[in-house]
This record gives structure tokens, C-alpha cells and sequence, in this order.
């Protein structure tokens, strides 16, 4: 009787301590303290509570730590002993641990800027035209136009072969109901470079060029102070046996010392672009080895779908489609002339480019005159740049009414 | 007592190989009451530390500043412990955040510290706040602020420290300290520590006026009509700020305001206590920011 009585009294004992800690507790939580709940009945939290971040370690640099080591047990109010840092004596690639920037062999205290084909620049054109040290001409030069104004170099059933082609990139490639930006830009491309192809039996140069894609393009600069880089790959690019004849002559290449280059105030001409400290320090690389047969790039092709991750505004398109255009002229520019700066060439180089995104083409023709672009005067180079050229206006599939049904 | 034992049977039976955290978790699977925690810490591997953080930005994951919009968590109105500390929020269309830079006099890194100017790229609607936002470019980096007034894409924005001896004719948008700044001019983005970044004046169309420069200190009614003093060396930018109609705007139906995330008030009428109804009270006192130096020399 007496054991069952003391029984109920812990008990109830044990109850009622309950619910003195379950209103603590509570008070305890609803102003903001530790959010301890051992074996209450209801969840005091809704949530998961975050993963807590360990105490952080204060390295007071002099002060011993005295830690439980020797006793080889844990004391505490001692610190837990810390030992040597262990590192694998064999190499395994995957667990390597690359080192911090600034012990890398090839870390540099001066940053270089680097134009990657994922860059988008604020300014866009004007940004780009500063970093090369380019003048810009609005429309294509009259000895290009001329070249296609003249009969000879058209394609017999010229419009008939560009509609097919165009209705073959917009509506026929595809088994679902319209293809895709990146697939019909693509399609398109290739359909109008096979046409200009098509001449080859009355143009025997177009026999001495060769695509290629895929490949890496390096180009070095010094711009100022400060260096830069363009790095990356483009698109597809068209390479030739013999270089491209120079568009302007001597006497404009001279005329463009008196041109004044554009300031951006207050942006910054490095604005956007990736800043690095561990570079190579002259990686000219055209993205080909020394002995291929097609040295001369002839033309670019920038297709604006091509990466899906990034997507430019047109001006951002075309200031990338200059800065590629400009890496590959310099990068021949340095493997002939070597890599000094030089102040004027005595071969300009030239290089195309064309730019599209399916409807909208741009063309560009960038003639490279010096090499020399520390300072901000002297001769430039030359660009001509042919903006927002529409190839059709729309390409709808329109359903055929025919006695009032719809024809498939 | 009791308590005490069966606590010490449930840790002896935890093996040392088990992590600290799950102590606790394993007592509640136990089911056992303990005293409270202070009887705990006596123990080892029980973690005592709470979570203090504000919760409307735990979600903020990243230290670097990015105008890249980032994605938000909502709370619905509950605090840390789950329950609902302010009513009427939750819902709502989801929002991205774009971390404004407060601070408006900030240098570059690399940059020597003197006045600077910044070009607007774009001025755009904020689905966090009621103004808008504008995207500054100075220099390599680009930081998002709450645009002011008559702020367009294109305008050269100037930022400076200096407190000169003559008042500057600032205009709108610029960034002054408020000794530079003439008495009378209309200001928003108020910092009241220099600094710390603005804290005050930021909602749609609200404007502060600087109403008394006194040695050292400056005097500014805040739009409650509440005046306070700061020190002069505080940034403020000048004119007020973006998307003055934001007050005039009619929500139209319950529908609106679901999508801005604000939840019904409870229905349940309720006696009114001491604290409803009109009250006219004369202004609180002038709220001082400035640690100014006691009189007690004798």
C-alpha cells in the first residue's frame, strides 16, 4: 500500500514537473532562446532547424593552446589537439586540392582582362572599338558592294534557291511543327554557304578554302597598363590559302591617326570582362598547329543561338563578333610580324565576319593596320560594319483555306 | 533525480562513435523529461548555441555582391520557431531578389577614395520594395540603388565625400554628405551612422528635408514628421524618391492584393482598447544619433 502510494505520488510528481517544463520550455522558446525539446509530446519547431555551423576557431598567433595530447584522453577545458596536416604521398586525381590563387607558378600581381565568347559587354560595340583601337565606318566598303552587284559572281535562280533554302531551314527540318532558333540558324547558315559554293566551277578560289569549328582562339594585348586576352571558342571559321586583299590604302590607313577614339566616362573599358591573376604570358594560339595547309582566316560565322546559356543583345552580338574577328587578325598579325608591338603593317590584315540569328545578319570587315595599341593615338585599325541586314521578314506556316477547310 | 538517472542511462548508452547532434533527437526518441538545460552542459557534445538572425534574409547564402536577381524564400509571417509572428503575410508572387547596394559611397577596391561619377543603365520595377531600382556602371563593376525621381537610363550620377566650406547646388540623384548640402534641399536614402549605409527614407515618393546644419550635426524631418540629428558626415542622396504614385494606386480587389502577398485580416470583431482611434499628440522629441560630449568639466 505504502510502495503503491509513493508509486503514485512520483508519479504524479513526475507529471506535474511535467507540464512546469513544458510552459518553461515554451516560454523559453517564445522569446528566442535555445530551441531545446527533450521528449515533450507536441514539436515546439515546424521546421527542420538548420544544419548549425561548428564554433569558430580564434588562431591567436603566439598563444600556446594548451591541449589534452599528453593525457591522451579528453579533459575538459582543454583543446582538442591538433596535428600535422596529412597529404597523400602518391598522387590521385581525384582527390587533388588545386592551390590558392596566388601560390599557382603562373600568378601574376598585374590582372589581365580576358574576352571569353561567353562575355557580354555593357557598352557593347563602342567598348570594343576603345579596346582594339578601331575606327568605325558605317557601311560595307563600295568594292564589296560592287562584287556583289555584279552579275557574274550571282547564282543563276538566285532568289528561287534562297526562298528553298530559307523554307528548308524554317519549315522542313524538323518533325515536330517548327524547328528550333539554334537548329534553323544553323541550317540556314550552312544552306546559303553551300549555295555560295555552288560557284565554284566559275570562281576556282572558293576551291582553296576550308571550314573549321571548334577551335581555340588566344590572343594577347597590351592596352595601357593594363593586358588583355581573348580566349575562347567562336564558331565556325573560314580558312584560306592566300590572305585577303587589304580594303583601304595607304593613305587612309595614314588618315585614321588623326581619328580620336571614343571615351567611354565613367564606365570603364573593363567593365564585364573576366578578371585573372594566373595567366600564361603570351599564349598567341590560332587554334591550328604550325604546318595547316589554310593559314589565312578568310570569315567568320557567328551564329547568335549557339551557346544556350548565354544570350546577347544584339549590340553585345556585334561587339563580340568584332573582338573575335580582331583576336584572330592579331594572333596571324604576331605569327608573321612576330610579337612586338609594330606601328604600322606592312600587309594589313583582313578578316570577315558574319553574324546572324536566323533572320538578322550583320557583316563586318576588319582591316588589322597596326599592332602597336598601348597608346591611344597613331594609326587604328579599320572596321566596316553593316548592321540589322533582314534577310525576310517573316517565315509563318499559314494554314491553306480551301472551301472553307483547312488544308494540311 | 529521477530524471537525472534516466538521462545518464540514455548518454551512457550512446556510443562515442555517434555524432553530437543526434543526442538530442535520440532523447526524444526516448521519451524521457529532463530538467531543463542546465543540466545539460555539463555534458559533453550538447550544443548550445541559438539561432539569433533576423529571419526575413536567412536564405542569403552568398558574402560577394552580384546584380544577379537571386532567388527568395518566403516566410509567411512566422519567425524562426515556426509560429506566426506577424499576421496577414503569405502568398503571393514569387519574387527574385537584386541586392541593393545601400551603401552609396562606396569605392571601387583599386580606386583611390575621391568623388566619383556613375552612369545609369537602367531604371526597373522591384517586386521587393514600392520604388524603383536603378543599375549603376562605374568603373569595372555595376551595382543596383533605389532610383529617385526623374532618374532615366543614360544620366551621369555623382558620389562624393567631400564637405566642402560653400554649399553644393546638387543635383537630383547625387550623393552628398549633409554638411555639403544647402539647407531646405529634399533628401532620401538617409544613413544615421556614417557609414552603416541608409537605413531611412526609401519608400516610394517619400523625401526627407534638412531642415538646420549645427556644428558638427544636421537636423533632417523624416516623412512621419519626426526630426532627427545626425552628424554631417552621413551620406544622403538628393531628390525624392522613384515612383511617386505608388500611394495613389487603387488595388481594385482582394484578388491584387493576394498577389502582393498580403493575407486576409481575422475576421473576428474585436473591443477596441486605448490604443485605437484618432490621437493628436504633440511631436515626440528629437531623436539625437550623435554621441555629443557631456557638460560636466568643473
Amino acid at each position: 500500500m505504502l510502495l503503491e502510494k509513493t508509486r503514485c505520488l512520483k508519479a504524479a510528481a513526475q507529471l506535474s514537473s511535467q507540464t512546469v517544463l513544458l510552459k518553461e520550455l515554451s516560454r523559453l522558446s517564445s522569446h528566442g532562446g535555445a530551441r531545446r525539446h527533450f521528449g515533450i509530446s507536441r514539436p515546439l519547431a515546424a521546421k527542420v532547424p538548420p544544419p548549425r555551423k561548428p564554433r569558430e576557431r580564434v588562431d591567436i598567433p603566439g598563444l600556446e593552446m594548451v591541449t589534452y595530447a599528453d593525457r591522451m584522453h579528453f579533459v575538459p577545458g582543454l583543446t582538442k589537439p591538433v596535428g600535422p596536416r596529412w597529404e597523400r604521398d602518391y598522387k590521385d586525381p581525384r582527390y587533388y586540392e588545386s592551390p590558392p590563387a596566388h601560390e599557382m607558378p603562373l600568378f601574376k600581381e598585374t590582372p589581365c582582362y580576358v574576352f571569353n565568347q561567353r562575355t557580354s559587354a555593357l557598352e557593347g560595340v563602342r567598348q570594343a572599338l576603345w579596346l582594339t583601337k578601331t575606327k568605325l565606318i558605317p557601311h560595307l566598303p563600295p568594292q564589296l558592294l560592287s562584287l556583289t552587284e555584279n552579275p557574274a559572281n550571282q547564282i543563276p535562280d538566285q532568289d528561287e534557291r534562297v526562298q528553298n533554302a530559307i523554307k528548308h531551314a524554317r519549315f522542313w527540318d524538323t518533325t515536330q511543327e517548327r524547328p528550333g532558333k539554334e537548329k534553323y540558324s544553323n541550317t540556314l547558315l550552312l544552306n546559303l554557304l553551300h549555295l555560295c559554293a555552288t560557284l565554284q566551277s566559275s570562281h576556282p578560289a572558293i576551291g582553296r578554302r576550308i571550314f573549321s569549328e571548334k577551335y581555340s582562339l588566344a590572343a594577347t594585348w597590351k592596352r595601357g597598363e593594363d593586358v588583355f586576352q581573348i580566349r575562347g571558342q567562336n564558331g565556325l571559321l573560314h580558312n584560306c590559302m592566300d590572305p585577303l586583299p587589304e580594303v583601304s590604302g595607304k593613305q587612309e590607313v595614314a588618315d585614321t591617326a588623326d581619328h580620336v577614339l571614343e571615351a567611354l566616362y565613367p564606365v570603364s573599358p573593363t567593365i564585364d570582362l573576366q578578371k585573372v591573376h594566373v595567366y600564361k604570358d603570351e599564349p598567341n594560339c590560332t587554334g591550328f598547329r604550325g604546318d595547316y595547309p589554310y593559314p589565312h582566316a578568310h570569315t567568320l560565322y557567328f551564329l547568335e543561338g549557339a551557346d544556350a546559356r548565354c544570350k546577347l543583345r544584339p549590340e553585345q552580338f556585334r561587339a563580340k563578333m568584332l573582338m573575335f574577328t580582331f583576336g584572330n587578325a592579331l594572333v596571324r598579325a604576331h605569327k608573321a610580324y612576330g610579337t612586338q608591338p609594330r606601328h604600322v603593317l606592312d600587309r594589313p590584315i583582313t578578316v570577315q565576319a558574319v553574324g546572324t540569328n536566323g533572320r538578322i545578319f550583320q557583316f563586318m570587315v576588319l582591316q588589322l593596320n597596326t599592332t602597336d595599341l598601348s597608346g591611344d593615338d597613331g594609326i587604328k585599325n579599320q572596321v566596316w560594319l553593316e548592321e540589322d541586314v533582314e534577310l525576310y521578314d517573316f517565315a509563318k506556316v499559314r494554314p491553306l483555306i480551301k472551301k472553307k477547310q483547312v488544308k494540311v | 533525480m529521477m530524471a537525472v538517472s534516466c538521462l545518464t542511462r540514455a548518454l551512457r548508452s550512446m556510443t562515442l562513435s555517434q555524432p553530437a547532434l543526434l543526442s538530442s533527437q535520440a532523447i526524444t526518441q526516448t521519451g524521457l523529461a529532463t530538467q531543463g538545460p542546465k543540466m545539460v552542459v555539463q555534458c559533453r557534445g550538447f550544443l548550445t548555441t541559438a539561432s539569433l538572425e533576423q529571419n526575413r534574409t536567412f536564405w542569403k547564402q552568398r558574402e560577394k555582391y552580384t546584380i544577379k536577381p537571386m532567388g527568395m524564400k518566403k516566410t509567411g509571417g512566422r519567425d524562426h520557431t515556426g509560429r506566426i509572428r506577424t499576421h496577414g503575410i503569405g502568398g503571393g508572387h514569387k519574387q527574385k531578389y537584386r541586392w541593393i547596394d545601400f551603401q552609396r559611397l562606396r569605392y571601387e577596391p583599386n580606386n583611390e577614395a575621391k568623388p566619383f561619377e556613375e552612369k545609369v543603365v537602367e531604371v526597373r520595377y522591384d517586386p521587393c520594395r514600392s520604388a524603383d531600382i536603378a543599375l549603376l556602371a562605374g568603373g569595372s563593376r555595376k551595382r543596383w540603388i533605389i532610383a529617385t525621381e526623374n532618374m532615366q537610363a543614360g544620366d551621369i550620377i555623382k558620389t562624393s565625400g567631400v564637405i566642402g566650406r560653400m554649399a553644393v547646388s546638387a543635383n537630383e540623384g547625387d550623393a552628398y554628405p549633409l554638411g555639403a548640402l544647402p539647407v531646405g534641399t529634399l533628401v532620401n536614402n538617409l544613413e544615421v551612422q556614417p557609414g552603416k549605409g541608409s537605413e531611412y527614407i526609401r519608400a516610394a515618393g517619400t523625401s526627407g528635408i534638412l531642415l538646420r546644419k549645427v556644428n558638427g550635426t544636421a537636423i533632417i524631418q523624416l516623412p512621419s514628421k519626426q526630426q532627427v540629428q545626425v552628424l554631417e558626415t552621413c551620406i544622403v542622396t538628393v531628390g525624392r524618391v522613384s515612383n511617386i504614385d505608388h500611394n495613389k494606386r487603387i488595388i481594385g480587389k482582394a484578388g491584387r492584393n493576394r498577389w502582393l502577398g498580403i493575407r486576409p485580416s481575422s475576421g473576428l470583431w474585436q473591443r477596441k482598447g486605448g490604443w485605437a482611434g484618432r490621437k493628436i499628440k504633440p511631436l515626440p522629441p528629437m531623436k539625437v544619433y550623435v554621441n555629443l560630449p557631456s557638460i560636466s568639466a568643473k
